[in-house]
């Protein structure tokens, strides 16, 4: 069995003091901070730590592998966006109405699903994804095809008379993420030491004790799926509003499953952090190859000239290689440290510990 | 019911390939129980070989498979020995996610090295058919087909006939008790993980004349190979056979009569209700 953390009340003032003051400091970075860019990749770590600790729910805590949780992103952002741009309902409402979509259609797939186990599970999870992206291509009414929807304006958000944000800066998509992503983190700790999520851990560490133990599987299973999805779907409508575009290949895709769930297995799986570090060490490092940072780099550290045909070849190919890294990085994690970077510096520093003793 | 028969026909001719597809992973899982999601990027490396085997030496590419085969089982074996091998023993998600993992490397890898560009491979025959009863049948597709038939005869003889083979069969049946029985595991999962990565090659080295190819074009022969392989039973053979040559025709059957944006809703559909009501497939025993 996995060591379950330590408890509520173990836990000592150090932490929650460096929480505090973490968090004090990301509200008030977008003050200090002048660059739309570092706003910009901070925007994707949020919405990327919100998806991955929806996973984490269901395939950290309950050990429910699903590799096609691109649906409910999907469904999520598909709502929100349909319902703003073709029928005018403000998107904070909207968010709202993709995540009960999203919880509908997941509690439909999870009684269906969740009979099976193991790897049959985990193919049954992406061909219901398939199957969604599929049908979003061919749905052209609802959802414009392959050519996605791109939203024309998002309306100013008011309380009464008082404009609070147009939406026309990336500030309040920040505070939107940071807040999401706290409530995402809470909800996970409060979780984790509830009996729920003790009934979600027992699930994970023997489905067959943990019935014979009285917990109805199907249930517990889908409450956790519910979780799960509706901090996927709020990430789903995030992307695509703060994005202002959607369609199936980005928001549908494998691709975007895997990456959901790699988010999670480089932090470490079933840790309340381990999204938060795969989603730091993965989106900036993705982001740099995408924009051509390295390539910059490696040509301007004189390593290799920018006019030979490697430089070149280097500048030209390597912003389409981000996908590349993603892999070796899985491949390298599933090998040499399966528990994620969390789990990794945790045996380390148990070990030393023990060499202290 | 021209139209009938016409998709069918060509449904069984593509199936015959699909088939190919799916006995290489039926047999990996049977002897691993490693499911491997690198099948369709295998299949993809497989058909860059043959577009650059016609593009620089000009060989044709249903000659080719000659040099194909021997490279991909190779590069099978390789595969195995580096890193399957290593998680073997690990949780079955870990292994998923390794092999998933490992896709990723080979269809990005090849798309640096080769650009994201859609190739032909277009020979004199490519668009060629001719016509009997008046159903038409494109002449690639026969050729591959007729292939496909040589490939899968020799394999069953393999399997059933020869003592690797049956050592292979036995380690599937039961890894164990093979291994009391004096037979080298290792080798046979080196062997199997080859045997599945040269008949991936092979599928991709016969479909390249008739269809695009692309880094990415591995992940819809991966899913496509899942569905056969689940549909005939994990670990089957002749089901996976026969699961291939069904989605075939499902495929090509149901895109006459759904539009072809829907025909892959409805193989997807079929695999749920087969994972659902018999996952054990429509041939397979339930062996765990």
């Amino acid at each position: 069995m996995r060591p379950f953390m330590h408890n509520m009340r173990g836990t000592s003032t150090l932490p929650v003091l460096l929480a505090v003051v973490a968090v004090a400091a990301l509200f008030l970075l977008p003050n200090f901070v002048e660059s739309t860019y570092a706003l910009h990749i901070m925007i994707l770590i949020f919405i990327s730590i919100i998806m991955g600790s929806g996973w984490n729910i269901l395939g950290g805590y309950t050990g429910q592998y699903s590799v096609g949780h691109a649906a409910y992103f999907g469904v999520g952002g598909y709502t929100t966006i349909i319902l703003m741009q073709y029928r005018h309902i403000a998107p904070w409402y909207g968010v709202w109405a993709g995540i009960l979509v999203a919880v509908a259609i997941a509690l439909i797939i999870g009684t269906i699903c969740f009979r099976l186990r193991g790897p049959y599970f985990v193919l049954a999870s992406i061909a219901v994804a398939e199957i969604f992206r599929v049908t979003a291509l061919n749905l052209k009414k609802l959802t414009n095809g392959a050519e996605g929807i791109l939203i024309t304006d998002i309306p100013p958000f008011k309380i009464g008379d008082v404009v609070i944000t147009d939406f026309m800066s990336k500030v309040p998509f920040y505070y939107i993420g940071l807040v999401t992503l706290i409530i995402a983190i809470f909800a996970t700790w409060m979780l984790q030491n509830s009996k729920l999520g003790y009934y979600f851990q027992a699930i994970r560490e023997d489905q067959d004790a943990a019935h014979s133990l009285g917990i109805n599987l199907t249930i517990y299973k889908n409450v956790a799926l519910a979780c799960s999805v509706v901090f996927t779907s709020l990430a789903g409508s995030l992307y695509g509003l703060y994005v202002g575009f959607i369609d199936p290949s980005t928001v549908l895709a494998l691709d975007l499953s895997v990456q959901i769930v790699m988010t999670c297995i480089i932090g470490g799986i079933g840790t309340i952090f381990g999204p938060v570090i795969g989603a730091v060490v993965l989106v900036p490092f993705s982001e740099a190859l995408r924009s051509n940072m390295i390539a910059q780099a490696i040509i301007d550290s004189g390593l290799v000239s920018e006019n030979s045909g490697f430089g070149f070849f280097l500048k030209e190919q390597l912003s389409h290689a981000h996908v590349l890294i993603y892999g070796i990085l899985l491949v390298v994690v599933i090998l040499y440290m399966p528990d994620g970077i969390l789990g990794f510096v945790r045996k380390l520093t148990s070990k030393r510990r023990k060499e202290a003793i | 019911m021209a139209v009938f028969l016409q998709s069918m026909l060509s449904g069984i001719l593509i199936g015959g390939v699909y088939a190919l597809i799916g006995i290489g992973l039926t047999i990996i899982f049977g002897v691993m129980r490693v499911i491997n999601f690198a099948h369709g990027d295998v299949l993809m490396i497989g058909m860059y070989m043959t577009y650059f085997l016609f593009t620089l030496l000009h060989i044709d590419p249903f000659v080719s498979i000659v040099v194909t085969i021997p490279l991909m089982f190779l590069f099978g074996a390789f595969l195995q020995k580096v890193f399957i091998n290593r998680v073997l023993g690990a949780l079955p998600q870990n292994q998923i996610l390794l092999t998933i993992g490992m896709g990723l490397v080979m269809s990005n890898a090849v798309m640096l090295a080769f650009t994201s560009d859609y190739k032909i491979l277009s020979t004199k025959y490519s668009s060629s058919s001719f016509n009997i009863l008046g159903i038409s049948i494109s002449s690639p597709l026969l050729i591959s087909f007729a292939i496909t038939i040589i490939i899968t005869v020799a394999l069953y003889w393999f399997l059933y006939r020869t003592d690797t083979g049956q050592a292979i069969r036995a380690t599937a049946q039961d890894r164990g008790a093979a291994q009391l029985m004096g037979i080298n595991v290792k080798r046979m999962s080196i062997i199997a993980f080859g045997l599945g990565a040269a008949l991936a090659g092979t599928a991709g080295a016969l479909i390249s004349p008739t269809y695009y190819i692309f880094p990415q074009v591995g992940s819809v022969f991966t899913l496509k190979a899942f569905v056969i392989t689940v549909l005939g039973g994990m670990g089957s053979i002749v089901g996976a056979t026969l699961g291939g040559v069904l989605i075939g025709i499902a495929e090509s059957v149901g895109g006459v009569y759904f539009g072809s944006g829907w025909k892959d809703v409805i193989v997807f559909m079929v695999f749920l209700l087969v994972l659902l009501f018999k996952p054990s497939g429509l041939l397979g025993t339930s062996k765990d």
